[in-house]
């Protein structure tokens, strides 16, 4: 039932709704076809809220029951108020956000928590791309050439730890996984974690 | 083939700002049937100069159809298969409904400006009052746009109990200073052309220089100035001779929507409706999202990119409030040349949305 393609996609989901509590209010910030929150509705029965900017997406979470939010992400974040939400999510879209601090910075005010999960761009095969193929990743994940692909910002696993340290963010549970987004790993995040999820707050 | 029927309530009708008429006429048609269960019954509210033909031809020698005839009718969107469909014309409109322009049965004479003064809130307990006498407890659906979206948003708040889930499009919690201003100078059009006579015109001689030019200044509003660049652009009519004849398309096509208007519409319940709309206000008397509080159903709102009278804005503020207060709603917006009638054409995404949305 299950591409291998559409188990990388969800590659966090688990890892997520581990995290995330019965009945909670969850607000997922690019939140795709809303099967994220979909799933954590019928798993945990939260109050969640989908936002993302693409009409298509908005079709499909509406059809999934998913209330959801077409808009810029973190234009909307700016009319909730503080700790509105007990879980601000945000998969896979952090790299694409034009200004990342900022908009994780009022995801730490309007959510008591962000979970964070994106791409370690310093992990081995990523490097050993840019490093001797001189080519960009293309994989299932990352399907298109880089001139239809949107703009990113790829960063890696040690760099949103400094990140987070510089600015005085807490992180909580951390999860890495392999190369195959499946399997979790502790050892050298940095070269070998395929994929990293955070659970931030505000330090307090 | 569809035809419309009258409900008629010989009860007092009670207005909101405390004027009563002895009784209350709701003109409405109907698409497709009523199930057992009564409960698959969906209203659909009109906008301001709308009325209750949404669907389908009176005959089949009609060319025109209802106005919402792409959206609603036998494997639509709307689907009356499925769909127990009602429309009514508005209280306070002029299309058979009770209005300024009705008889009032205790003189014999029409309101007039003896109509009380009308609210959004009075439109859609009048619509109640139908529904009781269809034995209709429950709505699977209330859709409109525009001043239908306002009475949608007005149902999900007064009557939650009765409400399923709720479709406003193209429409917000209240006027911005600019569409109080447009609606102004087109009443102030009305009533200062000579016809208006306080209001006390006969039916074949009334303000009809006032209502066509108010007609044409909010015809502009409905529009984008894309969408009549593409329409229109400068193209001219070759027979225009005098200075000021009709000379370039665009004003043939507003000439045409001003004369047009006068004959089918009352200028007394076009001064009521944009009254009611200027007046109508979701933030008050506390705040936007204590006013929403009430709400249970779910609810979709839809804006579209190009709508200037009421814009995306005022739109997402509405899903904005809902969501900050834990309510289950959603806002898309479509990017249509269309400006405010936008809701009105054939929009293919609109059409999958609206269908997601009811069968969801």
């Amino acid at each position: 039932m299950y591409s291998k393609h559409t188990k990388k996609r969800q590659a966090d989901f688990q890892v997520i709704a581990r995290w995330v509590g019965e009945g909670e209010r969850v607000l997922d910030l690019g939140c795709g076809r809303g099967i994220l929150l979909e799933y954590l509705k019928q798993t945990k029965g939260v109050y969640g809220v989908g936002v993302d900017i693409d009409f298509d997406k908005i079709l499909s979470c509406v059809k999934r029951g998913v209330p959801v939010y077409q808009g810029d992400v973190h234009e909307v974040l700016g009319s909730f108020q503080d700790n509105a939400f007990d879980r601000v999510i945000i998969s896979r879209t952090v790299d694409q956000f034009e200004d990342p601090d900022a908009t994780l910075h009022e995801g730490l005010r309007v959510g008591k928590r962000v979970t964070v999960g994106f791409v370690n761009h310093a992990y081995w095969k990523n490097r050993i791309n840019a490093a001797f193929l001189g080519r960009r990743i293309l994989n299932e994940v990352y399907p298109d050439p880089w001139y239809a692909s949107l703009p990113a910002n790829p960063f890696s696993v040690v760099e949103f730890e400094d990140y987070c340290k510089v600015k005085n963010i807490s992180i909580g549970n951390k999860v890495y996984l392999a190369g195959d987004w499946r399997s979790e790993r502790a050892l050298l995040p940095n070269l070998l974690a395929g994929y990293a999820i955070y659970d931030l707050s505000k330090a307090g | 083939m569809v035809e419309s029927q009258d409900f008629v309530s010989l009860e007092r009708f009670q207005f909101e700002s405390g004027g009563s008429i002895p009784e209350l006429r709701l003109r409405y048609e109907t698409y497709g049937h009523l199930n057992a269960a009564k409960d698959n019954a969906i209203l659909i509210c009109h906008a301001l100069t709308g009325d209750h033909h949404c669907a389908g031809v009176y005959s089949m020698d009609e060319r025109k159809q209802g106005w919402w005839n792409f959206m609603v009718g036998p494997g639509k969107p709307i689907n009356s298969s499925e769909y127990f469909v009602i429309c009514t014309n508005a209280l306070g409109g002029c299309q058979g409904s009770s209005g300024p322009g009705s008889i009032n049965p205790e003189t014999g004479k029409p309101y007039n400006l003896d109509f009380p003064k009308l609210t959004v809130r009075d439109m859609v307990r009048a619509q109640t009052l139908l529904l009781d006498s269809l034995g209709i407890d429950r709505l699977h659906a209330v859709v409109g746009g525009s001043m239908g979206g306002m009475q949608t948003l007005q149902w999900a708040i007064d009557y939650p109990e009765r409400v399923g889930r709720y479709i406003a499009l193209a429409c917000g919690a209240r006027h911005t200073a600019q569409a109080i201003a447009f609606n102004d100078t087109g009443r102030q059009a009305i009533i200062t052309d000579p016809g208006w006579q306080q209001g006390h015109y006969t039916a074949d001689a009334g303000p009809g220089q006032g209502m066509a030019v108010a007609r044409m200044m909010a015809h502009i509003t409905y529009l984008s100035d894309v969408g009549m660049q593409s329409k229109f652009g400068r193209r001219r009519r070759s027979s225009a001779k005098e200075h000021f004849d009709v000379e370039f398309e665009v004003e043939s096509y507003l000439r045409y929507q001003g004369q047009r208007f006068v004959t089918r519409f009352d200028a007394n319940s076009y001064l009521y409706l944009t009254k009611a709309l200027d007046r109508f206000d979701l933030h008050g008397p506390e705040s936007l999202d204590a006013t929403l509080s009430a709400v249970t159903a779910p609810g979709l709102v839809v804006g579209f990119t190009s709508d200037w009278l009421y814009p995306p804005q005022g739109n997402r503020e509405l899903v904005e409030a809902l969501l900050r207060i834990g309510k289950d709603a959603s806002y898309a917006e479509l990017a249509m040349d269309y400006g405010h009638d936008s809701f009105l054409v054939r929009a293919p995404k609109l059409y999958k949305l609206i269908r997601n949305f009811l069968q969801r």
